[in-house]
């Protein structure tokens, strides 16, 4: 997509808050704390962003993996961040910002610098599709890899009983060596990322 | 061999499933593929009776599901995932094939209706008309659904489930504290933590027979998938519990005993979510009035869960199949079926042939999965006549192609109970019809058992399986200073357990197993020749040998035609045995201490604490929910372990005031904690009262000692570590004498390395 094709569609979607467009083409998001961050651009070696849901039970099952991944690269200049998905289409629930800090707290995410994907507009700007799904940025600010933690998964339902690739570590060891990345897509198998705008469309019916 | 040595094997049980809520939407959602472009699918027309009929039983809060799906913005925004995992079965799951028996509580949408979600799906999800929708299912409130229990049963304590890492198998020993025999005709299991609690398997035990393992690592509980059942046997089980199941009784006239004094064994399956979790589940039982007229039997083909059916799949082997028939000696009729193997089976397949040429399917599950073991219940149970032949077939998939294969790169699996091994067998719950025929039936299935026995012994089965259970737990035993040095090491190695010091710290005596006879006997050791002595070379097995005070008497249990009692004899091994005393609870007793005067023995038996006077009619004196008691050398006070506010710890109480008449209402006896962790035992005081050692079980087995500061009131200095045990001991909770008296040396019967698998 082209950077002026990309601002347009932004001013139509986006609300007030979430993704702003700068002149360096970078995304920018507001997390929690109401900073704004670029997580597509790194400011060390690289970056590792993931896409993940606070009720999928496949995204949460990994979050031990993903502060074990972000705890072994933290050090080697690889900065992390969690996007959330948008999932406030419940009136009644609680606002989506305090369930996420609940999910931050109970899944061991303390630290972690988290935004909502308000209206989608990361994960439609990074191509995400699925809960979890993790994205390598290298310092140049391209993605170089997208896809699933490790293949623990071999379908919904059917774990591995021994994990035997590791694939984001393996494109993250890539990335920091300065070599290509063995498969810098893969498929990742989760909770898929619903469109808010979907669901809304049909309130009027 | 002895045929105990066998009976570890996994049994998972019938689980009893009553039917959803709701109807069958079969007959009024026409495939959407092949509808109309211009049909309207809607949530609240089509999409939300499939929906209420199929899947909030789990998906509603509160439930064992990750998330709800009842509001149109539930489904809605699960819309691509419900369409891809209906697509390939995996939701809702049920894993009986159709066509092949009619089970209560099926799980199972039509081809029809998972093409109607996939084209709601594809066309944007419309909502429709809200008015439409259909009522939501009404389900109890919470509580439990069968009615007050009989009998409640809690896990005593909370079990913490990891964030992360494999499944964990975990056993928990609940006393039953059952006064006599019962009979069982449901059970409600309530689990706390119902994201982590993937299944739960129940049994029955002796009571007390499972505390060489409960805690033993620390933990509530023991680990392993061996622990539930017992391939023997032939009265039904006690069933088991799987998410989504509602708790129903057993189909009517079908009892299982639970005997007085029995411990209840759960068998949780748990998968870590992600988070930390505590587990605290709770047991409702209901008691029948009699044990019922039925008789039953259980048919598992192959018998004893494939022990002689020859498995050994060598790795890559993507077909390994095993075949089995038995031919019915008499009419039975089938109420229930259940499949059980571990990772590597693929399909498992049941079919009856009648003597009239007839086949009648019973059973197929096309693509096993171990983390799903439902029982089937048949919706309308059915007598197979005498002379009917039932066809078993299991397949197994031991390549890297099979994603649950535990073993990367592929290893040879052989019969066994590790998850790494393989079992497998399809069982049937019969009645068997007519009286006439019911010896002849068991004595087939006997004969069966023993067929499987004597085949698994001429193929190395056996033999295998024996080499392994040696060389897991060979031990030795080992004295060390109060630093952790080994100062010696006595005997052979070999399975020894519970090595206690004489008083005069020149002997020890342990409980030593013979592996080829299951034998357990008393010995001792001489510590500065290292000759051993036979105490007792008797069949029943012993344990708990306690030293009398001057050293030249041992007492120890004797587990005798189903009771036990404790015996004494001289410590040279000469003379006759002498009956002490008989415990008729039916509960497992354990003997810690004999007092310094000689007047009292301490033993605990199920979940209480005795003390049992030497002198006049021998009337035990029940102390309360404690174990492990330790008298002070002036008996004037009772060390023990009690877990009556949170985790095992050790306290000190008056022993003159606990074993006093209880008067009602008065005022309870004051205990003073001594630890300051959770710990298991091996209690001990030095011969001058004024040290006092234990072991705690934070990060392993330690051994801890602690100042006595004063004896009234009495009171302790801070407990201080030792050294760690290189290896967990057996069964530390049964310990007594591991110091000699000056507190200077420990002895243990450590673990010592296992040798490589001699393939």
């Amino acid at each position: 997509m082209r950077p002026s094709a990309l601002v347009l569609w932004l001013l139509v979607l986006s609300g007030a808050v979430g993704l702003a467009q700068s002149d360096r083409g970078h995304v920018q998001l507001r997390d929690l704390s109401g900073r704004v961050i670029a997580p597509f651009t790194p400011s060390g070696a690289a970056s590792v962003v993931f896409f993940v849901a606070t009720d999928c039970p496949v995204s949460n099952s990994y979050a031990p993996e993903i502060r074990r991944v972000c705890r072994d690269y933290g050090p080697r200049g690889v900065e992390c961040s969690l996007i959330y998905e948008d999932l406030d289409t419940h009136p009644s629930a609680a606002p989506l910002d305090q369930q996420v800090r609940t999910h931050l707290r109970e899944y061991g995410y303390l630290g972690f610098t988290a935004v909502v994907d308000r209206d989608r507009v990361a994960a439609t700007r990074a191509k995400a599709s699925i809960t979890p799904q993790a994205f390598v940025i290298d310092r140049s600010g391209e993605i170089r890899y997208r896809g699933r933690i490790d293949n623990l998964y071999a379908a919904l339902g059917t774990t591995r009983q021994q994990v035997t690739s590791h694939d984001l570590r393996e494109a993250l060891d890539a990335v920091l060596a300065g070599g290509k990345v063995p498969r810098p897509e893969t498929e990742a198998l989760g909770c898929f990322i619903t469109d808010p705008a979907l669901l809304r469309k049909h309130d009027h019916e | 061999m002895s045929r105990r040595r066998l009976l570890f094997l996994a049994l998972a049980c019938a689980v009893v499933l009553t039917p959803l809520i709701g109807q069958s939407q079969s007959s009024r959602t026409p495939s959407a593929r092949r509808a109309a472009p211009d049909a309207r699918i809607t949530f609240a027309e089509t999409i939300a009776p499939i929906v209420y009929a199929n899947c909030v039983t789990c998906h509603r809060p509160g439930e064992a599901a990750p998330f709800p799906l009842i509001s149109y913005e539930d489904v809605a925004r699960r819309g691509t995932l419900i369409a891809k995992v209906t697509e390939s079965r995996y939701m809702p799951p049920w894993h009986a094939e159709p066509g092949f028996g009619e089970f209560v509580g099926e799980r199972r949408l039509t081809d029809a209706q998972i093409a109607t979600i996939a084209a709601w799906v594809t066309q944007g999800m419309p909502r429709g008309d809200e008015t439409r929708m259909p009522k939501l299912p009404e389900f109890p409130a919470d509580g439990w659904r069968l009615g007050q229990p009989d009998l409640i049963l809690e896990m005593p304590i909370a079990f913490d489930v990891p964030a992360s890492g494999p499944d964990v198998f975990r056993n928990f020993v609940i006393p039953t504290k059952l006064a006599e025999d019962k009979w069982v005709r449901g059970i409600e299991f309530r689990p706390i933590a119902r994201k982590v609690v993937h299944h739960a398997l129940f049994a029955q035990v002796p009571g007390g027979s499972r505390a060489n393992v409960d805690g033993v690592d620390g933990r509530p509980g023991f680990g392993g998938l061996s622990a539930v059942g017992f391939m023997d046997r032939t009265d039904p089980g006690l069933g088991g519990w799987v998410p989504g199941a509602q708790p129903t009784m057993f189909t009517e006239g079908i009892v299982s005993r639970l005997p007085k004094g029995s411990d209840f064994l759960l068998q949780v399956h748990f998968h870590p979510s992600g988070k930390r979790e505590f587990e605290k589940s709770l047991i409702g039982i209901y008691f029948a009035e009699n044990g019922g007229q039925k008789d039953l039997a259980s048919v598992l083909l192959p018998a004893v869960f494939g022990l002689g059916a020859g498995i050994d799949i060598p790795p890559g082997e993507k077909q390994f199949t095993i075949k089995d028939s038995f031919t019915l000696p008499g009419d039975a009729k089938v109420y229930n079926a259940l499949a059980h193997a571990h990772y590597l089976a693929k399909q498992m397949k049941a079919e009856a042939t009648l003597p009239d040429g007839s086949t009648r399917p019973l059973l197929w599950i096309r693509d096993w999965d171990f983390n799903w073991q439902d029982g089937y219940s048949y919706k309308n149970p059915f007598i197979l006549p005498k002379g009917t032949r039932i066809d078993v077939t299991l397949t197994y998939d031991n390549s890297s192609d099979n994603p649950r294969n535990p073993s990367s790169p592929p290893r040879r699996a052989i019969f066994g109970e590790q998850s790494l091994d393989e079992m497998g067998t399809i069982g049937f719950e019969v009645e068997i019809v007519n009286k006439a025929e019911v010896d002849a039936f068991h004595a087939a299935l006997a004969s069966r058992n023993k067929m499987a026995t004597d085949t698994a012994s001429k193929n190395g089965t056996l033999g295998r399986l024996l080499a392994r259970g040696l060389r897991r737990n060979m031990q030795q035993l080992t004295v060390f200073d109060r630093q952790g040095n080994v100062v010696t090491r006595l005997g052979e190695v070999g399975s020894y357990s519970q090595a206690a010091f004489s008083p005069d710290g020149s002997r020890i005596a342990v409980v030593k197993n013979d592996p080829d006879t299951d034998g357990r006997d008393i010995w001792t050791f001489d510590i500065a020749t290292g000759k051993s002595t036979a105490i007792t070379s008797d069949a029943p097995p012993d344990s708990a040998p306690i030293w009398s005070p001057d050293g030249t008497q041992i007492a120890y249990v004797s587990d005798r035609e189903k009771t036990n009692a404790i015996y004494r004899r001289a410590a040279n091994g000469s003379g006759a045995e002498e009956l002490v005393y008989t415990h008729t609870s039916g509960a497992q007793i354990i003997l810690t201490d004999w007092s310094a005067d000689g007047r009292f023995l301490c033993f605990w038996a199920g979940e209480t604490m005795f003390v049992l006077p030497l002198a006049g009619e021998r009337k035990p004196i029940e102390l309360g929910r404690e174990r492990g008691g330790r008298f002070s050398p002036d008996v004037r006070l009772l060390a023990f372990n009690s877990n009556q506010s949170g985790p095992f710890q050790v306290y000190v109480k008056d022993l003159a005031e606990s074993t006093r008449q209880p008067t009602p209402g008065g005022p309870a006896v004051q205990s003073t904690q001594v630890s300051n962790g959770p710990s298991v035992g091996g209690i001990f005081w030095r011969r001058d009262g004024k040290e006092l050692f234990y072991l705690s079980i934070q990060g392993g087995q330690g051994m801890m000692a602690v100042d006595v500061l004063g004896e009234a009131p009495f009171r302790t200095g801070e407990p201080k570590l030792l050294f760690k045990l290189p290896t967990p001991v057996l069964a530390p909770a049964q310990l007594s004498n591991v110091s000699s008296p000056d507190g200077q040396r420990f002895v243990f019967a450590v673990n010592v390395a296992a040798r490589k698998p001699a393939q």
